[in-house]
């Protein structure tokens, strides 16, 4: 092995493609002789040699990669292993996964994917579906308009956005509460507004805390303190009641992917039903809650699917943002941070395999119930 | 009266419409106005959109950090070997996907789709023990050797989609004039799917270059990490003071070849040549 980490890499790039190379080819040629000894025509048996030699590629990956790992890790996670000590898996039977239920941390990182989704998730459809029917009027720079929607996307979770979200949000200095502040102070009405959403996002908040610390002390607190002072901000980086929101925020902001989703929907709506529509004298609300949601559901069911895995593997704001920060950490953490945090610093690999498995398991589950329950609400009519 | 309540109405969405599009891009803003300030300027309390006194010298202090630049390096290196390396196995596996008939082909384009399913978060813990056997901790080799063998389902649906569309005849005639799969995909197809590629290519990149979990298990030293790895260190949780005019520079110059790839391909993305792809 070269001691240059570049020539390293680019060595073993050049092996990679050899070996699959040699790997396609051996796979077609296998491919062939099956087909032949199944008497298939000739032209059919080339068409087989050069389907699986391009197709290699993928299916030796998903060996590799893919489906020896997940055996292993099912394998592993029925295990007591530590890869530092080199000691040999020993088994111990369904004990991580008895030991998860009790885990108070695996409990919090669960209630804050929770939160994510029942929280974060439906505000991201709905300002996605927002901002996609008010493209859809028409405007001049609508271009302009979405890149700027779809700036985020491309942006996405980098740490150095995030770190820009860090200062915006910081509680005393950060921007965005100097302007709540400024705003609050020039029109009063905006200052009770802030003053309710404050509470009623803290309530919310303490009874998630609640749930995955099994006390509810903190939510009596702020029920009993009522609405908070006039001068009050949001605490965004820095109170638990507030960790999360802030990774909602986040999320909320790099909604244009969904955007995008939504706009090829709405002009996928044939014009006559909105012409009819105005006939009998419709407003622009009944235009969009009896024709455009309706025939907008299917893609409403394909957001939140695909949102719903996203939230579920959930990572780098919470490493960026909260990494190290012990009185934080339990308020905010996810399931995959909690993964990273048991596998990856304490290297506890069957442990760690035990939740892979587990976050597996729920996506497949919770996709799995999307799509047992679409029939009762997603309307397939256009389609 | 009509009239009256259609400018309204119009006013009313172009307020709105700006609105969102400042939101959106002013974190980019922020950044780039906070790299800019002095450190004073960042921690002070009070609302300073533009810097008074604007400085650069937070950007020459960084061009004389040598693990900034060597991370620069780092990410600019390895996601342009993954990315060649990716992207061509993606659409090699898309075309057998997509203009070859072969036995089992519908089975293993189930398969890869139903793999869309598995976070690759859940396939870290062993993937990180075979790296280990391997003695590939601490090098490139993890981050991009496995994007070779076509990583990314969802990229080889959408190239799939965009190459199911091309004529057969087109593949017919050539075959009759003797060429085989491997010119008719590079001389026919791959010509072909020029824009389907360039999207690809965009999403590839991006992913790539925002990529943070799998570079910070598998560098481990200093000397190896990519950008977001090293910006994250920029960070200390438990310093009383952020260094914000650096942290924020770090965070420009990382963002620059994101905006570049950005309004290079944004006329791909945004006209819907992706949805297209998904949908059909």
């Amino acid at each position: 092995m070269s001691q240059n980490p570049y020539i390293d890499v680019l060595i073993n790039a050049v092996l990679t493609v050899l070996f699959i190379i040699i790997a396609s080819f051996g796979l077609g040629t296998l491919a062939r002789y099956i087909a032949k000894w199944a008497g298939a025509p000739k032209k059919q048996q080339e068409n087989t040699f050069a389907g699986y030699l391009f197709a290699a590629p993928w299916i030796v990956g998903f060996l590799i990669f893919v489906l020896i790992p997940l055996g292993y890790s099912l394998y592993w996670s029925f295990t007591d292993y530590r890869v530092t000590e080199n000691v040999p898996p020993n088994w111990v039977g369904l004990s991580n996964y008895a030991q998860l239920i009790h885990d108070s941390g695996f409990r919090a990182s669960i209630v804050n994917t929770l939160f994510l989704t029942a929280i974060g998730l439906p505000l991201m459809i709905a300002v996605a579906l927002f901002l996609a029917v008010l493209l859809n009027q028409k405007t001049r720079g609508e271009h302009v308009f979405r890149m700027a929607f779809y700036l985020p996307v491309i942006l996405g979770f980098n740490t150095a956005v995030l770190l820009s979200w860090r200062l915006m949000l910081n509680t005393g200095t950060g921007i965005i509460n100097q302007l709540i502040r400024a705003f609050s102070n020039a029109f009063p009405p905006f200052s009770y507004l802030n003053r309710a959403v404050i509470f009623i996002q803290e309530l919310i908040s303490a009874v998630f805390l609640g749930i995955s610390s099994g006390k509810f002390n903190l939510l009596n607190r702020v029920w009993a303190a009522g609405l908070p002072a006039a001068n009050r901000v949001p605490m965004w980086v820095e109170s638990p009641l507030w960790t999360k929101m802030s990774v909602v925020l986040l999320m909320v902001w790099g909604c244009g992917a969904m955007m995008l989703i939504f706009l090829a929907g709405l002009n996928n709506i044939p014009r006559e039903l909105h012409d009819a529509a105005d006939v009998d004298g419709a407003n622009s609300w009944q235009h969009f809650w009896k024709i455009s949601f309706p025939l907008l559901t299917p893609f409403v069911f394909y957001n939140l699917v695909v949102g719903l895995i996203a939230c579920l593997q959930i990572f780098e704001p919470i490493y960026v943002l909260y990494r190290d920060n012990q009185p934080l950490v339990p308020s905010v953490i996810s399931m995959v941070y909690y993964l990273w945090q048991t596998s990856f610093r304490n290297f506890e690999i069957g442990y760690g395999s035990a939740i892979s498995w587990l976050i597996l398991f729920l996506i497949l589950a919770v996709t799995a119930v999307q799509f047992l329950i679409q029939k009762r609400w997603v309307n397939y009519d256009l389609y | 009266m009509r009239t009256t309540w259609h400018i309204t109405k119009r006013i009313i969405l172009y307020i709105f419409l700006t609105g969102a599009t400042v939101v959106m891009c002013f974190p980019l803003f922020w950044m780039i106005s906070s790299s800019l300030k002095t450190l004073q300027e960042t921690n002070s309390p009070g609302i300073l959109l533009v810097p008074a006194h604007p400085t650069l010298a937070a950007y020459i202090d960084i061009f004389h950090n040598a693990d900034f630049l060597r991370s620069y390096f780092n990410s600019v290196f390895y996601t342009t070997l993954a990315l060649i390396g990716t992207l061509f196995s993606i659409a090699v596996v898309a075309y057998a996907f997509s203009r070859i008939k072969w036995p089992g082909r519908n089975i293993v384009f189930f398969l890869m789709l139903s793999t869309m399913m598995i976070p690759s978060q859940a396939l870290l813990v062993p993937q990180y023990v075979f790296f280990n056997k391997l003695h590939w901790i601490g090098s490139f080799n993890p981050i991009v050797i496995p994007g070779f063998f076509a990583g990314g389902a969802a990229m080889i649906f959408l190239l799939r989609q965009a190459m199911a569309q091309i004529p057969v005849e087109l593949d017919e005639s050539a075959i009759m004039d003797g060429a085989n799969h491997l010119q008719i995909f590079w001389e026919i197809v791959l010509p072909l799917v020029k824009a389907p590629i360039a999207i690809v290519a965009t999403f590839l990149f991006v992913g790539l270059w925002n990529s943070l979990l799998a570079p910070l298990i598998y560098l481990q030293t200093v000397s190896l990490y990519t950008l977001p790895v090293y910006v994250s260190t920029l960070y200390n949780i438990n310093s009383a003071v952020q260094p914000w005019p650096t942290i924020m520079t770090a965070a420009v110059l990382t963002t620059v070849p994101l905006m570049i790839v950005f309004f290079i391909a944004q006329r791909y993305i945004l006209e819907g040549v992706v949805i297209t792809g998904l949908k059909g």
